[in-house]
């Protein structure tokens, strides 16, 4: 099965090992990701003010490209890219200046028709966790791991469409599947302080420093995410706290898509497990 | 200026009971000089200085409160329209040169897109 696939500009630069796994991944589990033949940033967030159109383009000129594709759908893992191309559609969809404004600019006419999906959505809906179970070629054996949604997957509710706003589970159930331990925390809908990094590093840190205490306190080996900001956030900033503390200790911060790419035998170097600062190779593939 | 906040936001502030659940759920409220609640207080009452708050700088779009607000205001658009008054006015509070090298050579590339469009003019 093909779907078209949108990267976005930090899967082809910083997060490359989120790009390679989650293509890799799904490619073993029978899904070809077809990157789009022409795409540009996604504009990153989504436009808040009622009369910012001009911030919703980008995102829209990628969704009526999609739509000249085969398939109706449009995969992309990054959650800040999955929650501005949603966003937007659904604006397209329901909101009908919106729609005329957009397409008037672009001139094209697209209404809305692509279903933005995420690849968390493809492994539980469209391939199924059993199917996945059979194609392991290792399990996780009792990992224990806590998974982190942030912000931009679940909120807000009504637009993203995307599990349970407050407690969603999807993360959970396939890294279950993996053979993991899942890892239950009150912080995996909080957030980690976001592009305020650039603005205030102490508001991130502070965060930080919330989710991985209830996270480690819980027993958590490793946290995963899909978003490279949180992933970025969570993890360096731990340079920062054990440098205030000698007796923080660390705890590796992994895209979902490494675990998978691990349990699906993946090459070691696809998963590049050596981008990230506290590293996971210990606990992956020291035992 | 209550106008024009509507406008932006295309929220209604009036309608806000002054519960607390956006302030206690916020993920910038330590750091704010006036939480969230605070701010839809002064957009009520026509308080110029909500312009002027330190809060509509640390938020960090997290949608938290807009998703918890009992009487379904989106806060987040609110705090969202404070800025961009500001901004378009050239008032910003992220300058690239400002930013440590530290960090702007590591961060992922949507941090610095995002933060920008948040944030600078
Ligand atoms: S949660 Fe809503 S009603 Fe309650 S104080 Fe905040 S804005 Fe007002
Ligand atoms: S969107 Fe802003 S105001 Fe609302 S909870 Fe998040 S940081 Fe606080």
């Amino acid at each position: 099965m093909k779907i078209p696939y949108f990267p976005g500009c930090t899967l082809h630069s910083k997060a490359r090992g989120l790009d390679e796994t989650t293509r890799g991944s799904l490619a073993a589990l029978g899904v070809e990701l077809v990157e789009l033949p022409e795409w540009t940033c996604c504009g990153t967030v989504f436009p808040l003010a009622q009369d910012n159109y001009i911030g919703m383009v980008a995102a829209a000129r990628i969704l009526a490209n999609a739509a000249k594709m085969e398939g109706g759908k449009l995969a992309t893992v990054c959650s800040f890219c999955y929650h501005v191309l949603k966003r937007v559609n659904y604006a397209i969809k329901n909101n009908s200046e919106a729609r005329k404004k957009l397409n008037d600019y672009l001139e094209e006419n697209y209404g809305g028709e692509i279903e933005t999906i995420h690849p968390l959505e493809i492994c539980k809906e469209i391939i199924g966790l059993d199917a996945i179970r059979e194609k392991l070629k290792r399990k996780l054996k009792g990992l224990k791991v806590a998974c982190y949604y942030g912000c931009m997957l679940v909120r807000p509710a009504a637009e993203m469409n995307f599990d349970h706003p407050e407690n969603p589970t999807i993360m959970e159930e396939l890294i279950s599947a993996l053979g993991a331990e899942v890892v239950e925390y009150p912080g995996k809908t909080t957030c980690c302080g976001s592009y305020q990094v650039l603005n205030d590093m102490s508001l991130v840190k502070q965060k930080v420093k919330e989710i991985l205490y209830s996270a480690s306190a819980r027993g958590a080996e490793a946290i995963i995410t899909s978003c490279p900001l949180c992933q970025f956030n969570l993890d360096w900033m731990q340079e920062k706290l054990a440098e205030e503390n000698n007796g923080f200790s660390k705890v590796p911060v992994l895209y979902f898509t490494q675990l998978l790419g691990l349990t699906l035998g993946l090459p070691e170097e696809s998963l590049r497990l050596g981008e990230h600062y506290v590293d996971p190779k210990p606990l992956l593939l020291g035992a | 200026m209550i106008e024009r906040i509507k406008e932006i936001s295309g929220q209604n502030a009036s309608i806000c009971m002054q519960c607390g659940t956006c302030s206690a759920s916020c993920t910038g409220r330590d750091l704010m000089d006036y939480p969230p609640r605070q701010v839809m207080r002064m957009i009520q009452l026509g308080n110029q200085n909500v312009l002027n708050l330190k809060s509509i700088w640390i938020c960090s779009t997290c949608f938290i409160c807009t998703a918890r607000c009992p009487r379904g205001i989106d806060i987040a658009r609110l705090m969202e329209a404070l800025r961009v008054i500001n901004l378009r006015k050239g008032r910003e509070v992220l300058i690239a040169e400002k930013i440590p090298l530290e960090i702007l050579t590591r961060v992922p590339q949507m941090a610095l897109t995002s933060g920008f469009r948040k944030l600078s003019a």
